[in-house]
Formats: C-alpha cells, sequence, structure tokens
C-alpha cells in the first residue's frame, strides 16, 4: 500500500507586491504512513504552517508534488476528497467557531458535505461523545474554557470521518488543563481511532510524546527520526534554537557529570527508573 | 504603598442567569519596583484582576489604590492614574492598527501634549528598549513585520508612555524559545534600567520562575498563595490543586524525594535540577 501522505520536492513561495517572492519551502521530501503520530517542531518562521496547509491543499506546490491516499493535491477534481480525508485544527479556538451551539458547530462540516441528517445526527453524537463534551451539546460555545473550545474543533474535525488531522499549535493558548485535555484526546484518537496525526508545536515536551520527530529550518526538513534520536542531537537543536524537553536536557547535563543514563530518557518516569 | 487592592470583588452579569463571580474579597499590596507573577488557570480570575488594576472597568466592590488615590474614583484623578498602568493583552500585536511603526508607538503620546521632538525620543527609545533599530524599522509597515517583531512593536508603544506599573498578560504565549528567551531578557532589562513596577501573569512557570521575586496564585477568584517566587512555584500540592502543572524538574525532584533520596525540590530549571541530582549523587563534573 502506498503511504497516506507522500511529499516529493516540495517548493512553496509566497507571492509579494511587485513580483518578489519569499519561498518558504524547499526540496521537502516526507512519507507519513496511516497511523503515525509525528510532531512537527522548528523556529517561528520555519515553515511548519505552510507545509501543514499544503496537507489539505490549502496551498497548492510552487513545484514538485503532495499525494494524500494517492491523490495529488493539484488536480482540482481531489480537492473535496482530499479535505475529507484530512481535518485540521488550528492554534486559536475562537476563530474556527461557526454556530451559536455546540452540536451546530460540530455538524457544519458534514452539512457542507451533503450528508443526510439521520447521519449528520449520528456523527455528531459520536464525535461529542470522542471527546468527552456530550453534556454540552446545547451550550453556547462562547460560553466554554479555551480547552473545551478547541475540543468543539476537534469534534468538528472529527464529524467529517478524516483518516488524519494536522493541528497547528491546538494547545498554545490554552492553560494547563487545557492542554491536558487536549493531548489526551489527540493521543486517543491515535491509539484508539487509529487516526494518523500530525502535531506542530512549540513545546518540547509535546513533542516528545510522538512516536517520530521531523524538524525544519527555513523552509528545509533537517532531522527526522524518533523523539530519543532527535532529542540526542542537543547542540544540533540548540544551534537552531530550539530547547529540549526539560528532562532529556537535565539527562544530558548528568552525561556530562559522568553519570550513564540511556538514551531513551524522555519522561520524569524514565528517568527516576535509572537512577533509582 | 504603591498598589493597595481592599475587598476586591468583581460578578460578571450580575442579576442574570449568566451570573459569574470572577474575583471574591481580594486584598493584596504591590511596592513600588516590585515583579510580581499572577499565577492560575483559566477563569481562575487573573484577567479580571489586572484589568481592574489597569483602570478598565469599575468593579463591583472593594477598590484600587494607587498611592492612595483610588483607579476608579474621580475621572480626572483615575485617567490620570491610569496613564501609569500599562497592560499588554494577550498576543497585543493584533491590536496594532497604525500605517507605519513609528505612528503606531506615537499613537497615544498624541494624548499627553507632548512636544515632536519629545515624542520622537520616546519612540526611538521605546523601540530601541524592545531591540528594535529606529532608523531601521520606523518608517516600515507594522504588517510587513514578523509576529515576533509585531509584538516588540505593541510593547514598545507600552513602554513610550514611561508607565510606573507595566502589567503583561500571557506574554510569551504563541513564542518559539528563541523568541521567548528574547523576550523575559528584555522584560528582566526593562525592569532594571527603568525600577518600574512589573505584573506578569502567566501559566508558564519557567518564565515566572525567571523574572519575578514574588508569585501570587488565584483559585476561584480568591488569593490562595502569595509568597516567595520559588517557594509558591515549587509547592507541588498547591499547583496540582488549582489546576497547574508542576515543572518537570520539580516532577523529577519531587519523584526523587519520595524514592527516599534527600534532594532540593525547589528547582526549576534543568541546570539547577541537574547540579542537585548531581551534588545528592556525589558526582564530579567532567570538564571536557
Amino acid at each position: 500500500m502506498r503511504p497516506f501522505i507522500e511529499i516529493e520536492d516540495l517548493e512553496y513561495a509566497y507571492p509579494l507586491e511587485g513580483g518578489d517572492q519569499i519561498v518558504a519551502l524547499r526540496g521537502v521530501n516526507l512519507t507519513i504512513e496511516r497511523g503515525e503520530f509525528v510532531a512537527l517542531i522548528g523556529p517561528n518562521g520555519s515553515g511548519k504552517s505552510t507545509l501543514a496547509k499544503h496537507l489539505n491543499a490549502l496551498l497548492l506546490p510552487t513545484a514538485g508534488r503532495v499525494c494524500i491516499d494517492g491523490l495529488q493535491t493539484s488536480d482540482p477534481g481531489n480537492v473535496g476528497t482530499i479535505r475529507q480525508k484530512v481535518g485540521m485544527v488550528f492554534q486559536n479556538p475562537d476563530n474556527q467557531i461557526v454556530a451559536t451551539t455546540v452540536e451546530e458547530d460540530v455538524a457544519f462540516g458534514p452539512e457542507n458535505m451533503g450528508i443526510p441528517p439521520e447521519e449528520i445526527r449520528r456523527r455528531v453524537d459520536s464525535a461529542l461523545v470522542a471527546v468527552g463534551l456530550s453534556a454540552y451539546r446545547q451550550h453556547p460555545p462562547q460560553m466554554l474554557s479555551g480547552g473545551q473550545k478547541q475540543l468543539v474543533a476537534i469534534a468538528g474535525a472529527l464529524a467529517t470521518r478524516p483518516s488524519c488531522i494536522v493541528f497547528d499549535e491546538p494547545t498554545s493558548m490554552l492553560d494547563p488543563v487545557g492542554r491536558r485535555q487536549v493531548l489526551n484526546t489527540i493521543r486517543w484518537l491515535n491509539t484508539a481511532e487509529g487516526i494518523t496525526i500530525l502535531l506542530i508545536t512549540h513545546s518540547m515536551s509535546e513533542a516528545a510524546i510522538a512516536q517520530r520527530v521531523l524538524v525544519m529550518e527555513a523552509g528545509r526538513l533537517v532531522m527526522d527520526g524518533a523523539p530519543a534520536l532527535v532529542f540526542g542531537q542537543g547542540t544540533r537543536l540548540r544551534a537552531l534554537g530550539l530547547d529540549l524537553p526539560p528532562i532529556v536536557d537535565i539527562a544530558q547535563r548528568l552525561r556530562t557529570w559522568g553519570l550513564s543514563l540511556p538514551q531513551t530518557v524522555l519522561t520524569v518516569q524514565d528517568m527516576v527508573d535509572a537512577l533509582c | 504603598m504603591l498598589i493597595q487592592v481592599e475587598n476586591l470583588t468583581h460578578i460578571y452579569s450580575q442579576g442574570t442567569p449568566f451570573e459569574h463571580v470572577a474575583l471574591r474579597e481580594v486584598n493584596l499590596e504591590i511596592a513600588a519596583g516590585e515583579r510580581v507573577g499572577i499565577l492560575g488557570p483559566t477563569g481562575s480570575g487573573k484577567s479580571t484582576l489586572v484589568q481592574l488594576l489597569a483602570g478598565l472597568f469599575k468593579p463591583t466592590s472593594g477598590r484600587v489604590l494607587l498611592e492612595g488615590e483610588s483607579i476608579h474614583g474621580k475621572e480626572a484623578t483615575a485617567r490620570r492614574l491610569r496613564l501609569q498602568v500599562g497592560l499588554a493583552f494577550q498576543y497585543p500585536e493584533d491590536q496594532i492598527f497604525e500605517q507605519t511603526v513609528f505612528r503606531e508607538i506615537a499613537f497615544g503620546l498624541r494624548n499627553l501634549n507632548l512636544r515632536r521632538t519629545e515624542i520622537e525620543a520616546r519612540v526611538n527609545w521605546a523601540l530601541e528598549m524592545v531591540g528594535l533599530n529606529p532608523a531601521a524599522v520606523a518608517q516600515r509597515m507594522p504588517f510587513a513585520l514578523s509576529g515576533g517583531e509585531r509584538r516588540r512593536v505593541a510593547l514598545a508603544s507600552i513602554l513610550a508612555m514611561h508607565p510606573r506599573v507595566l502589567i503583561l498578560d500571557e506574554p510569551t504565549a504563541g513564542q518559539d524559545s528563541q523568541g521567548r528567551r528574547a523576550l523575559l531578557e528584555n522584560v528582566g532589562r526593562w525592569q532594571r534600567e527603568t525600577g518600574m513596577t512589573l505584573i506578569i501573569v502567566s501559566h508558564a512557570l519557567e518564565d515566572l520562575a525567571v523574572l519575578v521575586e514574588r508569585v501570587i496564585a488565584l483559585k476561584e477568584g480568591r488569593v490562595v498563595a502569595d509568597g516567595p517566587a520559588r517557594q509558591v512555584l515549587s509547592d507541588a500540592p498547591l499547583l496540582l490543586d488549582i489546576g497547574l502543572d508542576v515543572p518537570e524538574p520539580v516532577a523529577l525532584l519531587q519523584a526523587l524525594r519520595q524514592a527516599g533520596k534527600n534532594v532540593r525540590v525547589d528547582c526549576f530549571l534543568p541546570a539547577e535540577a541537574a547540579a542537585e541530582i548531581a551534588r545528592a549523587w556525589g558526582l564530579q563534573e567532567i570538564v571536557s
């Protein structure tokens, strides 16, 4: 079977007034298999969001190609199907709310796809159960907390039954409680529902929960591997202006004090097991 | 005392089904030049408290005094007092509206009856304070700048007003780690150079650990802790009770202590925590 996401020699340039352009992506090659949980990190302006917007044809390549489940995004006939396969959740929950009650908001996507009302009902119900918001179905979304609004946005994406959801910094405007709700839901979508996840984040601790970490710099993909492998290259990450997850940072410092710790130490529990 | 908050209570939509008590009988004092962090989850009343400190609206009951005068009192006095408090909301760059960086920063200054040369001097000073080169950016369109640069312009427009109290609501939200570090260093420097009083609202405990000396924690509109930053930020039971995450280095040291190791727990930064573990394990640093 072909990989779910295939990106070949992708280049993208934003046009500017007066004929100039800013090259945002250069020579990106990447494949992601069905069911993977991938984190994407990199400094501001490195091209993370531009790359994400290519995955459901919000942007089309200037050169190279992007295929989703075998369908090329630059073919206009494929765009509808691709957007059904790849859902997006953005940073600011307030910008993603369109309706006056939670359930109407979640129904917005399937309604636009021309799905029959009984089927919409079923999908909205199961999406709200999935994110744990069934009790809030009749609430006005603006009365919810930031974390709950973000869960409404996730339910909205789920109601279109996507194979993959791209999360563009979904937690950066949330408090720790909201962040935990959203991250637990993302993890559950991946493990229980088999949904392919691409999580863009500035938090290294969040990236460490993925199976695979991609690092971008100046429009290029510069690192790709398991979290332990990527975070093992502390010097290189620091040179890109990125931090290490705190526990990985502590582990590396302790190694310079002569302590031998496995490279796989990523969490508090890993470290306690290694030390005690 | 510079700021006195007395029995401050604020209720939104009072008398309706949506009635919500945001602050309950809050009392606190902040001295001139103090660096204070305000900590609490969404809905704890942090934003209501700082907006009342800035005099943006009137509280349901209680008072906010700036050097003994009520910031919600007679209009002429209140207006003079409010000019001494600069408040930057979350994502302050979203509020930029002028055509050039210069006009954006000069906007508030035009209401102060300043001479043109004084306005120019303040704009240049403020740009330098946020690490932007006045000659390079003053005539540029704010929308042609990066998100991080726009945030610095928004902060410069507040600094240009020479506030005695600077309040920042989640100043590092949405910034990458380089942007965060630069912003925190800048804020620390402004505070040292001007001696202003700094109030930072954040749930990023690591940011507070670097910048402030005192932390006030809120839960459901009440002050539940007020003390030295190190003490409050490493109080794991308190943090969990108010719904915040314990910083990972503190969580690690707590777990080691529970496993019977004799370690301090008030280390928020990875470097401090590593040094503490090295000490407890009797390690010698290998100089490479």
